[in-house]
């Protein structure tokens, strides 16, 4: 691809990050996601001028709306659920007469020529040059359907670009992984298609990425010679609530480790990239996730735990067991718990474990990654003085309260010596007290622009797969047990028994 | 990216209020201390050890009239709202004898629903006499280590004088608004000899061009698709409409006109006065490729002196015409002017679309009267001080200096894109208000060494110097 030399006109712009003007054309714009998140988003971005002129949304799904109603239930999903309050009707309406609808039945290829002929019109009036971005707000079987009549109607391919959203899970194994990105690639190239995992576009995740690689006295405590062991939490206080029915398919390995869990120990772990571009972080995140050692058929049970929570109580309040959530099944093997010890085995993270746990109805929701530094080798201040003296620690809170601490010790003013842990805390909140954008918000706009750094690779989803599919099968097997744990704990007592049997224990976050 | 979080201000429950008079710089250092300690403790409650005290940089803002002494305070304390600071406020009263210093501390305590709460101080010193003339003096013992100081400035800075100088030596960056120069046109071409021939570590900031950043994104927008960038190297004409008259107040267009010449490597060839005091400039572009560019004074009621109104682009490249108009406020400006009377235009020249030159006549014919007395008082004012015409202000104007910016709201930018005979196509854009905290925090969060600014107001510079 020829390397087009940068808007000149950009340079030195704060803030400034706009795409060619396109049409996104939205399938499924009526459903849940599109007015939760997407509308909203792209309402926010209009605030921000952070859309180009031309842009337009053009809405495709199975209702029989017309352009105006359209625009009456975007206006009503944006004042619902935009996160910036009160709405300012002025840029809502500029941002509406930009949004069309076109009824489109997925299984018509017909209709699919209506869709084409209505963006041809606008494509010539916008002046947007043929760039399309189809986005898939559907659920993940009707995407080959959406795929394969793009290429019908003759819509993936011309003038400008063509790319594709499709939103997670990215397949339930390997094998439909593989079949997504075959059906993905028929139609469109690799670069085109832009896998979301909203987690990325979080500025906190992000910030993995700038904490450890713009400082320079990280880097080179960061590795097997210092670190201990590495804990990744990713704990949820709510139930599986509407999602039981896909849950209860699901389970915390799928929903969570395959991909939020593993992007994050991917992050932590990888090597410095060249750039802050597409293609090298992407590449060092593939290194990564391949150089994590399988974990065989006869380990799985020492080196997993999977829980599932009964009845309990969470934030003051009871609630109810997983199998007695709507669209659950009554004897439910799903787990909503899974813990891993994982290594990576490269140069940099020999023999250090990383532990995993991520959760339902735990305590609290809270996301973060704890580095455990080893303890010094040499106790100078004798036992007694360092008796309340913790090892080390850096944690990277991603949730709720975003922030970074580090714990070391300080001598406790007093005649005597006796050092203690002491925390020094950053928070974002007291450091730049302003609200972070929505992940959507970040992300649309990449696609936009044609920047798919924070979407996921084809090989990095099959390397995750590779990774969970042996731990799967052997669940499906029953080992290990399914271990219960009461609502409001931080899973079962096997989780903590993980690490007890490797000296180590988890953190409360 | 540009929302404000969601932070509650409260009242302290310490004892954090100070003030006196006739006051040391020792004594208002100890009352700081205090107010820090006793902050620490009371935050710290039942925990052992107190929470972190975050401090992102210090603001010294520099007050000649009680105006800009409030202004400053609001601006200042809406920033402390947004990133822990410690602000200090001078309200310099060199004219009052004898020399002393009266000093206020208050504080705002910031209360986070997801954070450790943050103490952000103000400390204002209203200095008589000499002592002003002192600053570094004055606040180097009450700077924090460690952290960014700029130098806000709200008026005039004393440019080439020592007390400038002196206290340029303690901070990492100089704010100002040329906007509001008494003196715009000779203060401009100072604040860019000082840019120029200043330390290479100190930053200098011009909220104006703070200003101009929504007409940049908008201009880049339009040449940032793929297929339109060969249009940079077709651009044949450039216009650009700005309210007030006199050479004064083209600083705001010869700093966009400086920011596209320099970016896109524009060598100016001469500038001449036409007629309605419109300002024709030539550049050469590459390959000597003539670019012309009109700067024209438009009245309009509602903008500042010196703001821009419309932008427009005309050109031809890869055998497509192109042209851009960017207009602020388009609806606004239907508006008939007050003192024409009512709709008696409208109803002679018909009007349609925003751009219209009927239009545009019919409004010059109406603000005619209005520029006769403008002109004379113009010339009058040039017959009493000897400044330049554009200057026609009082060295120290009680009441000029506040009109001359109003107080911002929200903008709107109409863009509309015509290519190659096709339909035109518009694009409307809200600009969130830019009052002076807002402008500011934008200015202090992205820093101060802005190499595109520098260069464009050494472009602008040489415009301004041939016209």
């Amino acid at each position: 691809m020829p390397t087009i030399a940068p808007n000149p006109l950009a340079e030195g712009l704060h803030d400034y990050r706009v795409g060619e003007p396109c049409l996104m054309v939205i399938f499924g714009a009526t459903g849940d996601l599109a007015g939760r998140k997407l509308l909203p988003a792209l309402y926010n971005l209009a605030k921000q001028r952070l859309l180009p002129a031309g842009f337009a949304v053009v809405g495709a799904a199975i209702d029989d709306l017309t352009d105006e109603s359209f625009r009456k239930h975007a206006s009503e999903k944006i004042t619902e659920f935009s996160r910036t309050q009160p709405i300012d009707q002025r840029v809502l309406d500029a941002f509406l007469s930009a949004c069309f609808y076109v009824k489109v039945d997925f299984s018509k290829l017909d209709e699919f020529k209506k869709l084409q002929s209505r963006l041809g019109e606008l494509d010539t009036s916008r002046h947007v040059a043929g760039n399309r971005m189809f986005y898939c707000a559907t659920p993940p079987p009707t995407y080959e359907t959406i795929v394969e009549q793009l290429k019908a109607a003759g819509m993936a391919s011309g003038a400008g670009f063509h790319r594709i959203v499709v939103e997670k899970p990215f397949g339930s194994d390997l094998k439909s992984a593989r079949e997504l990105t075959s059906i993905l690639q028929r139609v469109f190239h690799e670069d085109s298609v832009y896998r979301i995992d909203h987690y990325l576009g979080k500025e906190t995740v992000q910030n993995i990425v700038a904490f450890r690689f713009a400082n320079s006295i990280f880097e080179p405590v960061w590795n097997a010679n210092l670190i201990d062991h590495v804990q990744i939490t990713v704990a949820e206080e709510i139930g599986v609530e509407l999602r039981g029915a896909y849950y209860d398919k699901a389970g915390a390995m799928r929903d969570i480790v395959q991909n939020h869990a593993l992007q994050l120990l991917a992050l932590v772990a990888m090597e410095p990239p060249l750039a802050f571009e597409a293609n090298t972080m992407r590449d060092e995140k593939v290194k990564v996730l391949r150089a994590i050692r399988p974990i065989t058929d006869e380990q799985v049970a020492h080196s997993t735990i999977r829980g599932q929570y009964t009845k309990g109580w969470v934030l003051g309040e009871q609630v109810a067991g997983y199998r007695e959530e709507k669209n659950v099944a009554p004897g439910s093997l799903t787990e909503t718990f899974a813990a891993l010890r994982l290594y990576v085995d490269n140069w940099r993270w020999a023999n250090v474990p990383f532990y995993i746990r991520a959760g339902k109805r735990m305590p609290k929701r809270v996301t973060e990654i704890r580095i455990q530094f080893k303890r010094p080798p040499h106790i100078t201040f004798g036992r007694d003085a360092t008796r309340e003296l913790d090892p080390n620690a850096i944690t990277l809170r991603i949730q709720p309260e975003e922030g970074i601490s580090l714990k070391f010790g300080a001598k406790v003013p007093s005649a005597g010596l006796k050092i203690r842990s002491v925390t020094m805390d950053f928070q974002y909140m007291t450091a730049f007290l302003v609200e972070t954008p929505e992940a959507y918000e970040r992300l649309l706009l990449d696609c936009m622009i044609g920047d798919p750094t924070l979407f996921t690779r084809a090989d990095e989803v099959e390397a995750a797969w590779k990774l969970i599919d042996p731990i799967e099968a052997a669940w499906r097997d029953g080992r290990p047990a399914l271990a219960m744990y009461a609502a409001g704990t931080w899973g079962p007592t096997a989780a903590t028994k993980l690490l007890e049997q490797d000296g180590r224990e988890w953190h409360r976050p | 990216m540009r929302a404000a979080g969601e932070v509650t201000a409260v009242k302290p429950e310490a004892d954090v209020a100070w003030s006196g008079e006739d006051v040391s710089v020792g004594d208002v250092l100890e009352a700081v201390t205090n107010i820090r300690k006793k902050f620490a403790v009371a935050e710290a409650q039942d925990a052992e050890l107190p929470h972190p005290r975050p401090c992102v940089m210090t603001l010294v803002a520099v007050a000649m009239t009680d105006a800009e002494e409030r202004r400053a305070q609001r601006a200042t304390r809406a920033i402390g709202n947004h990133h822990p600071a410690q602000i200090i406020v001078i309200r310099d009263q060199p004219r009052l004898r004898p020399g002393r210093i009266d000093a206020a501390i208050t504080t705002d305590t910031l209360r986070s629903e997801s954070a450790c709460s943050v103490q952000c101080e103000m400390i204002t010193l209203r200095v008589r006499g000499a002592v002003g003339e002192h600053l570094a003096a004055l606040v180097d013992p009450l700077l924090p280590s460690g952290v960014p100081t700029y130098l806000w400035w709200l008026g005039t800075p004393p440019f080439g004088k020592q007390e400038l100088t002196d206290a340029l030596k303690i901070c990492d960056a100089l704010v100002v608004d040329s906007s509001r120069f008494d003196a715009p046109y000779r203060s401009f071409l100072e604040l860019t000899h000082l840019a120029s021939s200043s330390h290479q570590n100190l930053g200098v900031g011009d909220l104006q061009w703070w200003r101009l950043e929504s007409w940049r994104e908008t201009i880049a927008q339009f040449f940032s698709p793929i297929d339109r960038r060969p249009f940079l190297n077709g651009i044949s004409e450039i216009g650009v409409d700005y309210a007030g008259d006199g050479r004064g107040n083209r600083v705001a267009a010869a700093l966009l006109i400086g920011w596209m010449a320099s970016t896109l490597g524009w060598k100016m060839q001469r500038a001449a006065a036409g007629g309605g005091g419109t300002v024709v400039v030539h550049f050469a572009a590459e390959g000597w490729r003539p670019v012309q560019v009109a700067l024209r004074s438009v009245p309009k009621e509602h903008l500042a002196q010196g703001e821009i109104s419309a932008i427009r682009f005309a050109g031809a490249a890869g055998g497509k015409t192109f042209q851009l108009t960017v207009l602020r406020d388009p609806d606004r400006a239907r508006r008939p002017a007050p003192d024409i009377g009512a709709g008696g235009f409208q109803s002679l020249v018909p009007t349609g679309g925003e751009d219209e030159a009927g239009f545009e006549i019919a409004q010059r014919k109406a603000a005619w009267h209005r520029d006769v007395l403008h002109q004379n008082l113009d010339s009058l004012h040039h017959t009493a001080t000897g400044d330049p015409p554009g200057e026609s202000r009082p060295p120290h104007p009680a009441v000029f200096v506040r009109d001359r910016r109003h107080e911002e709201n929200t903008r709107v930018l109409l863009t509309l894109i015509d290519i190659g005979g096709a339909e035109t196509l518009r694009h409307v854009q809200h600009v969130e208000p830019e009052d002076e905290a807002t402008l500011l925090l934008g200015l202090l969060s992205h820093g101060t060494h802005d190499p595109v600014f520098t260069r464009s107001l050494a472009a602008a510079a040489q415009l301004m110097n041939a016209i």
